[in-house]
């Protein structure tokens, strides 16, 4: 009896259990890109702040975390943590790790957003009395947001898949559980192939809404 | 509780480590550095076939590149690994970790080209013809010299992105820095340091290529093209 003949039956039931993981893929993105979009704002107001300070601070955040990968991320909330009795589960180290790290990348986001708001329009807010913080708040940040949109959903779309990186520290998400099917049937290409099925149903809608969002805002300019 | 060993200790330890580790990532660096070849070579063949006329082709590589980019790494690197010896092809961790990398980066590259070569403008292909050149002549002299240009800040993010990521491929066992990392921390109990010291290595190589790039973006938008 082939593989496939064998994965034939099996189908159903993996598939309902792969499903079932999906929705923990669906919790860490969701975890992570709440924290990325808070944090990442945060670091980038304090790169424009007047505290060198901050702004050296909030260089450093960026530069280090893009420059190490989210895997040894991970790694240092779980693994390293845990040495220093900070026990996290799986789930919450993941969402944990992949916002710290799409912080940065946030950041980075919001600050070509705030960029590419026209200085007029800061500079008429300040002249009818608005204070700085006013100004940005109001003025600047709606503007910069929207065009933030189509980048951020590629992010976000990014994030789904590299969630599957979490398989790394247990945590039970769709790969993970994909290889324990496995270990329990041997029928790797297949339960391989179903499960990057499951992650093109989900991140292929995503991308095209995407499109659809960068050519409303790129007309709407 | 432990709490982090001496400074002395420390020191001890990275001794120990550092030799292994900086082999480690030895082999980091050279499963990026074949990837990426990989990854260029396919990346052109792909623009160049969405860019033919032969519609079955351009077709085939639209298709490639939006399933690939649509499936986690981690996903192709296992069917790589996992899937291909029922079919009877069975690699070493490293090649299959070169080839998951490079079929995955093609598609990323074959947009980085694509978006290259449609922001030369149209009119030089057409001034190239007028004067005599055959279509193959205006991508070889024409096209593809200004778009490799335009490309290389893109392609110089993307191999950031590709040294990093080579780390995923610890998953399939491949001998690199942090497979090695995994190692060395179940041997001494000392995850977070060693960690933060394999961190602090992909940061060293990392970090020179992000500022090149950043220089790289400076040069050609003060250029002014």
């Amino acid at each position: 009896m082939t593989a496939w003949a064998r994965a034939l039956p099996l189908i159903p039931s993996i598939l309902a259990a792969l499903l079932k993981a999906a929705v923990t893929t669906l919790e860490i993105t969701a975890g992570a890109l709440a924290i990325a979009l808070i944090l990442g704002l945060v670091v980038a107001f304090m790169r424009r702040s007047r505290s060198a300070l901050a702004v050296l601070a909030a260089e450093t955040y960026v530069q280090v975390f893009r420059c190490i990968p989210v895997l040894t991320q991970l790694f240092i909330i779980y693994f390293g943590l845990g040495e220093f009795g900070l026990r996290l589960s799986p789930l919450t180290a993941a969402i944990i790790g992949f916002g710290l790290n799409g912080t940065a990348y946030l950041a980075e986001i919001y600050r070509s957003g705030i960029d590419a708001v026209h200085k007029g329009q800061a500079e008429a807010a300040l002249a009818i009395g608005m204070t700085r913080p006013q100004a940005m708040w109001w003025i600047v940040l709606p503007q910069a947001i929207r065009t933030s949109l189509p980048p951020i959903g590629n992010y976000g779309i990014g994030l789904l898949k590299d969630s599957s990186i979490a398989m790394a520290i247990a945590a039970p998400e769709i790969t993970f559980q994909a290889t324990a099917i496995i270990n329990q049937t041997y029928l790797s290409t297949q339960v391989y192939l179903i499960m990057t099925a499951i992650y093109l149903a989900m991140s292929l809608p995503l991308s095209h809404a995407v499109r659809l969002l960068e050519a409303r805002t790129g007309r709407g300019r | 509780m432990t709490a982090f060993p001496r400074l002395s200790e420390l020191a001890n330890y990275l001794g120990e480590w550092m030799p292994q580790l900086g082999t480690a990532a030895g082999n980091t660096l050279r499963m990026a550095v074949l990837a990426f070849i990989l990854a260029v070579s396919l990346g052109l063949v792909l623009a160049l076939a969405r860019l033919s006329s032969h519609r079955l082709l351009a077709r085939f590589a639209a298709v490639y590149v939006d399933l690939v980019r649509g499936a986690p790494l981690l996903a192709l690197l296992f069917l790589v690994y996992f899937g291909l010896p029922s079919v009877g092809i069975v690699l070493p961790a490293f090649i299959a970790a070169v080839v998951g990398l490079g079929l995955n980066g093609g598609a990323y590259v074959s947009e980085i080209f694509r978006a290259a070569i449609a922001a030369i403008e149209r009119g030089q292909g057409e001034a190239a013809q007028s004067i005599g050149m055959t279509y193959p002549q205006v991508l070889r002299f024409i096209v593809l010299p200004q778009a490799s240009r335009i490309a290389l800040p893109p392609l110089g993010n993307y191999a950031i992105g590709l040294l990093k990521d080579t780390s995923v491929a610890s998953l399939i066992g491949a001998p690199e820095l942090t497979l090695r990392a995994r190692d060395l921390s179940s041997e001494y109990f000392m995850p977070m340091e060693i960690y933060l010291v394999s961190g602090a290595l992909y940061f060293a190589m990392a970090a020179p290529l992000a500022y090149a790039v950043r220089r790289l973006e400076r040069h050609f938008g003060q250029s002014g093209r």
